[in-house]
Order: structure tokens, then C-alpha cells, then sequence
């Protein structure tokens, strides 16, 4: 029995290690004064070259930005609203999600 | 060859690499723009230092409307955002841009120094534009002084990844260089990675302008 016990807590430990490691980490941000295209880029030009990004999504007419971490790498909240910043833009809110860019996309196209 | 035609040269070698428009880009980004028509020719790269600094160099060629008259212009320029707002649908801008260098042209031989500082302010939704800029061309015997309104709307709103089709109307005056008010229609193009403008005057002279940050 205990080395049953042993061997189900190991395993949940490993599970739970395994579903950390491997979730998708993602940051949903509503920026303010995102009203071109011309000029937003630099939001996704910065965002994209940040070592932890592995996909940038901009929607302008919801004021969306979404941040996908690569696997197993964390996104800096601090940075991502300094990167927004100096592309010229105000950071109004900064939600971490476990959804991915396309997801976060897709629900906001079924919003629109 | 001179210093105009070595910052002339480097402008239009830059902004044929690439394309870009409002007078700077975002920190770290390089912006090309140009503005082209018979009487008035403009190119210019400049290289965002922070978000609201950018340092650059270009030129501009502009002839009177009688032909008698023409200039070049070289020169490095500075161009500060001087306030930012953003708001939920909408940003607003005011810019100030100074730029020095030699002059050259028509009744007088060799070179003169030029300033020309300037104000631009703005306002724009995803669906309206306005704008109104001054800028002083300055130097010895000689005022070119220039002033330009602009408005305008986008036909529909588009996503990020589209290109969005515009009306701008501008109306502008060059002291020295004309007597009346120059009025272009422009169908503007916006997309992530270009900005143009192409229209014809009511004097029947065409016009371009692009913007590229690369």
C-alpha cells in the first residue's frame, strides 16, 4: 500500500510537472491609439523579437494584442508593456491567458 | 560631388531599398518617406533614437510654378514628438522638426545655410485624418516658408492584416515658389508594411508619396 502511495504521488508530481512545462503561456493586452496599421507595426515588429515570443497577433478595431510564449519559456509582463510603450502605444490592461494566439484570435474574431 | 548630392543620393538609395510616413518611426526603427511631384521633390531616412528622437537626412528640390525659380536643399534633420495622446479609438500628435543645411539655386552662385524648423499636429481614428503643418525654409535673402492642411476618411474599416483604401485632401502654399493654393486629391493606401498616396493637383500635376520603416 505505501509504495503504492509513493508511486501515485510521483506520478501526479510528474503530471503536474509535465502540464506546467508544456501549457501554453500567452498574455492578451488592450492597447490604446492603435488606429493604423502603418503604425502598429512596431508593436509586432518589437513583440516578435523578444526571445520568449513565438507568435504576435494585432486586431485594431478591438485593440488587441496577443503574445504567445515559445514551450516552456515565460513571458515578462514588464517588458512586453515597456516594448508597447516605446512602439508609441498605452497599455490599458494586461491579462495572462493559457489559450494560444490562434485562439485568442478566434475568439476575437467571434466577438467582432 | 556635394553634400546635397551625397544626402540626395543616400536618400533615394535608402528609400528605394525600402519604403514609411508621420515624421518617425517607433524606437530603433529607420524610416524612409518621400514626396514627389513636378515642383516639389522631398526624400528623407531618418532613425528613431527613443521612442519620440529621431535623427535623419534628405533632401528636397522645389521649383516655382513659373519654372524661373529652383532650390535644393541638403539637410540633416531632428524630429521630436512633442506629445502623444492615445486614446481608446483614436491618436493625436504634435511634432516638431528642425532641419540645417546648404541651399542652392536660382539668383545667387555657390551655397547658402538653411533652417528649417516646423510644427506638424495631427488626429486620427481608424476612419477620419486631420492634419496641419508649418515649416520654415530659411536662409539668407530667402523664404520659402510652407504650410499644408490635410483631411480625410477611410472608405471602410479593415483588419490589421489588410490594406485600407483612403480620400485625403490637402491644401498647401510654398511661399515664393507660388502665388496660389495648391488643392490634391490623394487616394491614400495603408498597410502593415507601406504607406502611399498618389493623386493629381488641381493645376493637373501629379503627385507621390510613400512612407516604408524597415
Amino acid at each position: 500500500m505505501k509504495s503504492f502511495t509513493i508511486k501515485l504521488i510521483a506520478l501526479c508530481a510528474i503530471s503536474m510537472l509535465t502540464s506546467t512545462v508544456f501549457a501554453t503561456e500567452s498574455v492578451k493586452i488592450t492597447v490604446n491609439g492603435m488606429v493604423c496599421a502603418f503604425c502598429a507595426q512596431g508593436i509586432e515588429k518589437r513583440l516578435g523579437k523578444l526571445p520568449a515570443t513565438q507568435a504576435v497577433f494585432v486586431d485594431l478595431k478591438k485593440r488587441v494584442v496577443a503574445v504567445e510564449a515559445k514551450p516552456g519559456q515565460k513571458l515578462d509582463d514588464k517588458l512586453i508593456r515597456a516594448e508597447i510603450t516605446d512602439a508609441g502605444y498605452d497599455v490599458v490592461k494586461l491579462e495572462v491567458s493559457g489559450l494560444t494566439v490562434q485562439q485568442i484570435k478566434s475568439e476575437v474574431a467571434s466577438k467582432k | 560631388m556635394d553634400l546635397f548630392r551625397s544626402l540626395a543620393a543616400l536618400a533615394c538609395l535608402l528609400s528605394a531599398l525600402q519604403v514609411h510616413a508621420g515624421p518617425m518611426g517607433f524606437k530603433d526603427s529607420t524610416m524612409a518617406m518621400g514626396d514627389l511631384g513636378p515642383n516639389w521633390r522631398e526624400a528623407w531616412v531618418n532613425y528613431a533614437l527613443t521612442p519620440r528622437d529621431a535623427l535623419g537626412a534628405g533632401g528636397i528640390w522645389m521649383r516655382s510654378d513659373d519654372k524661373q525659380i529652383t532650390r535644393e536643399f541638403a539637410e540633416v534633420n531632428y524630429t521630436r514628438l512633442v506629445k502623444r495622446w492615445n486614446a481608446e479609438h483614436s491618436q493625436a500628435n504634435i511634432w516638431f522638426l528642425g532641419g540645417i543645411g546648404p541651399v542652392r539655386g536660382t539668383g545667387f552662385a555657390g551655397s547658402r545655410l538653411m533652417l528649417a524648423p516646423g510644427l506638424s499636429a495631427d488626429f486620427e481614428t481608424a476612419r477620419l485624418y486631420v492634419s496641419a503643418t508649418a515649416r520654415l525654409y530659411r536662409a539668407k535673402g530667402i523664404n520659402h516658408d510652407y504650410g499644408a492642411v490635410r483631411a480625410g476618411f477611410s472608405f471602410y474599416e479593415t483588419d490589421y492584416d489588410e490594406t485600407q483604401p483612403w480620400l485625403i485632401v490637402e491644401a498647401r502654399r510654398m511661399r515664393g515658389l507660388s502665388e496660389s493654393t495648391e488643392i490634391t486629391p490623394m487616394l491614400r493606401f495603408i498597410n502593415k508594411r507601406y504607406f502611399i498616396e498618389t493623386g493629381v493637383s488641381t493645376s493637373k500635376q501629379a503627385r507621390f508619396n510613400f512612407m516604408y520603416i524597415f
